[in-house]
């Protein structure tokens, strides 16, 4: 998961450090105008709690390989976006200067890629999610989910761009390498979106008094069902946006299909996928040519996986009853 | 635990001698080394290599512990960079992954070995001397502490977890009791914090972090 030293370039590390510092600074700042007596050890705690979190290893279906909570949503929702932010970079400080895992000059990546785009990104993203739903715990849990996934998705996204910054100067495709590394993380991102949503149900549903999200939330009684339309309709054109560019630079259907060849010889991750390579399959047999249906078929499959991750949120919240402690002591 | 996380850094050696500041200047410094090295001097980073190995065997790092570190690290670069030659359908780019699986070996090897020769406590104190924000600083201390209560709390789990469940589960059900396992790990870890808190404020803890200004930067 963390980026090492010399993958990126060493311009590329300082501006991601510059970005990292001024986030903790400022999220020391915020911290510093309601620094209660509690902030400090809470915070350290959390940032142990996450590290240990991070050494359970998620068994993966037939492959060798383990999948292990990220936890920079977690962070955020229990303790806001500020200390959540200080948390994560404190993890990976200690993971950086006690285990040499993740570089030090790519330190500041590693903020920029879990705190800033976790925490912060995630818990922006939490929040709108969360104020969509009526029912306070259903809007918690869809709204990590949600978040989980979508910030690892856009790390991994971040980290594409980073790698071509770096190494722009060398010829290689970025197209593929931003395919491979985004296929792939949607798939961590599932994982650690179901991690995050269970595990946050835990403490929800026994003591949701030390969750910060559960105590600032403010409920509409209604169900918020034009804001939802809104949120749908901005992320639906920001996915869009971002996307189409990398879909319509891609060489025309045959060769795109010769790509996608490769990729699956290779064995890597999109034969796993449910939306297999990000594309839905065009309608119309004529539509494949065109390149603007390359650019809708990537968000309608990015809205489709939106829309599975929040059935994961909702089905955990369901599935479940809630334990009530009060009837049962 | 104590000895598990930075099992070789609390050794006598001469690396073990340097203030800290120079340690982590001499890393960084070796780290941005071999990055700026360009594509066609390869051998500089030869040497960085065998400069960071004798770095490590003079602070007495055992070389099973320096093989199994780089023997974790070389897979997963190996398959992140094995993407620059596959976008050239393995024609070109095997100079450029070379080039950067070399370098991060160089770049580990010196992060290994400020790991191994800079005890946590030291880092603290150097990190202080360079005015790092005394919030985080005393964050970073109370993290250091709590990581062995959260990890023995984590051991405990795993073994009552074990010993509720045998045989061969499913998969989903694996994930969703490791899953738990995590809210209850945070369930128990936040409400020692609140105990630790209490204690804190009954002993007359402001909120201010003060350190004591005796030990210096040895």
């Amino acid at each position: 998961m963390h980026v090492q030293d010399s993958v990126l370039s060493p311009a590329v590390c300082a501006v991601a450090g510059a970005i990292s510092f001024g986030a903790v600074g400022y999220s020391l700042h915020r911290l510093r105008d309601d620094l209660g007596t509690r902030t400090i050890p809470l915070t350290g705690m959390m940032a142990a709690l996450i590290f240990a979190g991070q050494m359970v290893n998620f068994p993966l279906f037939v492959l060798p390989v383990s999948g292990h909570l990220m936890g920079g949503v977690l962070a955020a929702v229990v303790l806001g976006p500020w200390a959540g932010l200080i948390a994560i970079t404190l993890v990976l400080v200690v993971q950086c200067f006690l285990f040499a895992d993740g570089g030090m000059l790519a330190l500041g990546v590693n903020i920029l890629h879990m705190g800033v785009v976790g925490a912060w990104g995630g818990y922006a993203l939490f929040r709108v999610v969360n104020s969509c739903f009526r029912n306070e715990r259903t809007g918690l849990l869809c709204g990590t989910a949600l978040a989980s996934w979508l910030s690892v998705v856009a790390a991994s996204f971040l980290f594409s761009v980073e790698f071509w910054f770096s190494w722009s100067g060398s010829d290689f495709d970025f197209f593929r390498i931003f395919t491979l590394m985004v296929l792939f993380h949607s798939l961590i991102g599932v994982g650690d979106a179901l991690i995050s949503v269970i595990a946050l149900k835990q403490v929800v549903d026994f003591r949701p008094d030390l969750v910060l999200a559960c105590q600032t939330t403010e409920r509409d009684p209604k169900i918020a069902w034009g804001r939802f339309v809104t949120a749908g309709c901005v992320a639906t054109l920001a996915i869009a946006a971002f996307v189409a560019p990398f879909a319509s630079s891609r060489p025309d259907g045959l060769e795109a299909v010769g790509e996608r060849a490769e990729f699956s010889d290779m064995g890597v991750a999109p034969r796993l996928s449910l939306l297999s390579d990000y594309a839905v399959p065009a309608p119309v047999a004529a539509w494949e040519q065109s390149r603007w249906w390359e650019a809708v078929s990537v968000s309608l499959a990015g809205i489709g996986g939106v829309l599975a991750i929040l059935a994961i949120g909702w089905g955990v919240s369901r599935t479940t009853k809630r334990i009530d402690l009060e009837a049962a002591s | 635990m104590s000895d598990y996380l930075d099992r070789y850094a609390r050794k006598k050696s001469l690396c073990h001698r340097l203030p800290g500041s120079i340690k982590i200047v001499t890393a960084i410094v070796l780290i941005l080394t071999a990055i700026s090295v360009p594509l066609e001097r390869w051998p500089i980073l030869g040497v960085l290599l065998v400069v960071t190995y004798l770095g490590l065997s003079l602070a007495g790092v055992p070389l099973a512990y320096l093989m199994r570190r780089v023997g974790l690290f070389l897979p997963m670069m190996f398959l992140l960079t094995i993407s620059l030659p596959a976008s050239q359908g393995f024609e070109r780019g095997w100079d450029l992954m070379g080039t950067i699986l070399l370098r991060s070996t160089v770049s580990l090897m010196s992060v290994l070995w400020l790991v191994n020769t800079l005890p946590f406590d030291d880092l603290l104190v150097t990190l202080r001397n360079w005015k790092f924000p005394a919030v985080l600083l005393a964050t970073l201390a109370f993290m250091y502490r709590f990581l062995f209560v959260s990890w023995d709390e984590l051991e405990r789990l795993k073994i009552a977890r074990r010993m509720r469940s045998f045989g061969r589960t499913s998969l989903f059900f694996r994930w969703k009791s490791l899953s738990r396992m995590i809210g209850l790990l945070m369930i128990r870890g936040l409400t020692r914090s609140e105990r630790v808190h209490g204690a804190m404020c009954a002993r007359g803890w402001t909120g201010e972090v003060v350190f004591l200004e005796d030990d210096s930067d040895t």
